[in-house]
């Protein structure tokens, strides 16, 4: 529902998980806001909504972002890449699996951001050292874990589609 | 309470002309965002004030980094990300770079520009200092025409600054000024990511000898607006780096900088941190402070003792019995730097016996023994000087030993070289080309090099 005030909404067009979607929006409402419930792609959360703790991280034209500070005008053409297109079918991603495997998930409310952002760091560095991981993780926050669980799932994905990650 | 987006405008301008007429209109209707790493912080919290917006991210003239040969020209658009990858900031400007990748985590850094972080003017901005060390100029633009003014005069008070309500930042201009300098940044914080920084200093400096020729300083979260530490820079410019200089430029920097008590620290720890982080930049300048204090009190017990043991200890620097004499009679010394000056004064006056009885107290390249009977100790710095040259292949060692005996043979002395730092392969290359001079060309060449070695074997001297 759009609320009532002076802005008339916009056509914007987006590929979202590999299909060209079209919707109607304010241009200042949050792509979070659009993805969620005019898409009805609830997978990405809302956690603080001011861009600290990486719950809304999603891929847009391959570059890790907080779709909770992106105005959707700003989205307009892009690509976004958000947890529902990384599994095939019945195929979880491998990012995926190592998260089931290594017990890296438990509330679930960072697990979509922190694994988008895992996936986002082995697209540009398939062997990541710990360093390195931690690093990249950095802007995602857990309140469960205590992170352990979640490095060692990023290293085991880089293991399992990789060589293995360089300690 | 959320924001309602319907009370908001946004429009996105493919070209910086149209955003520009758009501010023009009527200004300070329309305000720009960029990557909205701040705007959208408000807006979520219903406190955005503005509520006609210019996306410049649309404008092609926003973005990008131009190297050109005087200067690196950044995109105010461009986001930290930019800044980190790019081969020329990350050598030439590394402080930046570094900057970069302590503001917020990954997905922010993909999306804050360094044109935001200026326009934001937040005391506690992580590359605000940098661009202040680095002497940055900014290019405003707006539908009036483009002025290009220095950063160092941007901000004017808290959140206030030299641009106008119809003006944008373009362009950040960085001179390539600063690949032999000393650089520091630091930022004190609860983490790196996602978290404000408490306390940021950042410094270049130039070094030549334990003196100070040229500093510029930089903090942040210590007053209402990033500050260029003209003050405390001017204590510093000059002079040694010892104690006494460290001291002085601690008192005037915690008069200069304006530190508060909020929600994140205290002003007093804010100072007192400030006072620590210069001493960490003070110590990276060409040595630690042991380096400085260890010098200085070498020098001042050698000053003491009678002129022929003074002459005698410092002989192993050199090899000269006649520059020995000399520096021992030169006593008292200012400083290190004096001290250095008056060396290569006195070689470079020496006789071209005096430089031959220094010659001969070095091993030929290679070799261990000299041939004049020279200290332990000349003998150990040896070693160290030529460490490189003596972890080389059979057959470069093969050549050397060669061109060194047709060395001796055409000139009648050994083959002096500055060794330190240098593989056997470059020595050999030098030997060889220095084998083609004439005998007066050459023998002034070696006084340079058995110059150059007189320097780094006084420093060792006074740090050993």
């Amino acid at each position: 529902m759009i609320p009532r005030g002076e802005t008339q909404p916009i056509e914007i067009q987006m590929t979202v998980n590999g299909a060209t979607r079209i919707v109607r929006a304010l241009p200042m409402e949050r792509l979070l806001d659009v993805l969620r419930e005019d898409l009805e792609l609830t997978g990405t959360k809302e956690g603080c909504g001011e861009g600290e703790c990486g719950s809304c991280s999603i891929l847009m034209n391959g570059a890790l972002v907080n779709s909770c500070l992106i105005p959707v005008l700003q989205a307009n053409g892009a690509n976004i890449l958000t947890i529902e297109g990384l599994a095939h079918d019945e195929r979880l991603h491998p990012m995926q699996q190592a998260f089931l495997e290594c017990g890296a998930a438990q509330c679930g409310i960072c697990t979509p951001g922190m694994i988008l952002a895992a996936v986002h760091l082995l697209d540009r560095n398939p062997t990541p050292s710990l360093e390195e991981i931690r690093e990249a993780l950095s802007g995602n926050l857990c309140r469960c874990t205590g992170y352990l669980q979640i490095f060692e799932a990023v290293a085991k994905a880089a293991g399992a589609t990789h060589d293995g990650p360089e300690k | 309470m959320r924001a309602n987006p319907a009370e908001y405008e946004l429009v996105a301008p493919s070209s910086l002309r149209d955003a520009l007429a758009l501010m023009a209109n009527n200004p300070g209707e329309w305000m720009p965002i960029a990557g909205g790493t701040d705007v959208m912080v408000l807006y979520a919290a219903g406190k955005l004030l503005g509520r006609k917006w210019v996306s410049v991210l649309s404008c092609p003239e926003m973005r990008g980094i131009t190297v050109e040969a005087a200067e690196v020209r950044i995109g105010a658009a461009c986001t930290y990300t930019d800044l980190r990858q790019h081969p020329v900031v990350a050598k030439e400007f590394s402080l930046l770079a570094r900057s970069a990748a302590w503001t917020g985590g990954i997905a922010n850094q993909n999306r804050g520009t360094l044109g935001g972080n200026i326009a934001n003017a937040s005391p506690a901005g992580d590359s605000l200092p940098v661009l202040l060390v680095y002497d940055a100029d900014l290019i405003l633009v707006s539908a009036r025409g483009e002025r290009r003014i220095p950063y160092r005069t941007f901000h004017t008070g808290y959140k206030k600054s030299l641009l106008g309500p119809d003006e944008l930042i373009q362009t950040v201009c960085l001179r390539r000024e600063f690949t032999n300098c000393t650089a520091y940044a630091k930022k004190v914080g609860a983490r790196n990511a996602q978290a404000i920084s408490k306390v940021f200093l950042a410094g270049v400096g130039r070094v030549a000898d334990g003196q100070i020729e040229s500093v510029r300083l930089a903090a942040g979260s210590v007053g209402p607006i990033p500050l260029r530490l003209y003050k405390t820079e001017a204590v510093l410019t000059s002079q040694v780096a010892n104690d006494v200089t460290f001291e002085n430029a601690k008192r005037i920097l915690q008069q200069e900088v304006q530190p508060i008590d909020d929600i994140r620290s205290s002003a007093r720890y804010r100072s007192v941190v400030l006072a620590s982080l210069l001493r960490e930049f003070f110590d990276s300048f060409g040595g630690s402070q042991d380096f400085v204090v260890s010098m200085n009190g070498i020098l001042a017990r050698w000053s003491q003792l009678s002129a022929t043991t003074a002459a005698e200890e410092i002989l192993p620097c050199c090899g000269s019995r006649a520059w020995a004499r000399q520096m021992a009679a030169q006593r008292p010394f200012e400083d290190v730097a004096t001290l250095l000056a008056t060396s290569d004064r006195i070689w470079l006056e020496l006789s071209a016996a005096d430089w031959l009885e220094a010659f001969q107290s070095h091993p030929r390249i290679g070799e261990t023994r000299s041939h004049l009977e020279s200290s332990a100790r000349s003998q150990q710095w040896s070693a160290q000087e030529q460490s490189l040259a003596t972890e080389s292949p059979d057959a470069v060692k093969y050549a050397l030993a060669e061109g060194n005996r047709e060395y001796e043979r055409k000139f009648g002395r050994i083959f002096i070289i500055c060794a330190s730092g240098k593989s056997a392969a470059e020595i050999l290359e030098n030997l060889q080309r220095r084998l083609k001079n004439d005998d007066a060309t050459e023998l002034h060449e070696a006084a340079e090099q058995q110059r150059q070695i007189v320097q780094i074997r006084v420093k060792k001297w006074l740090t050993e």
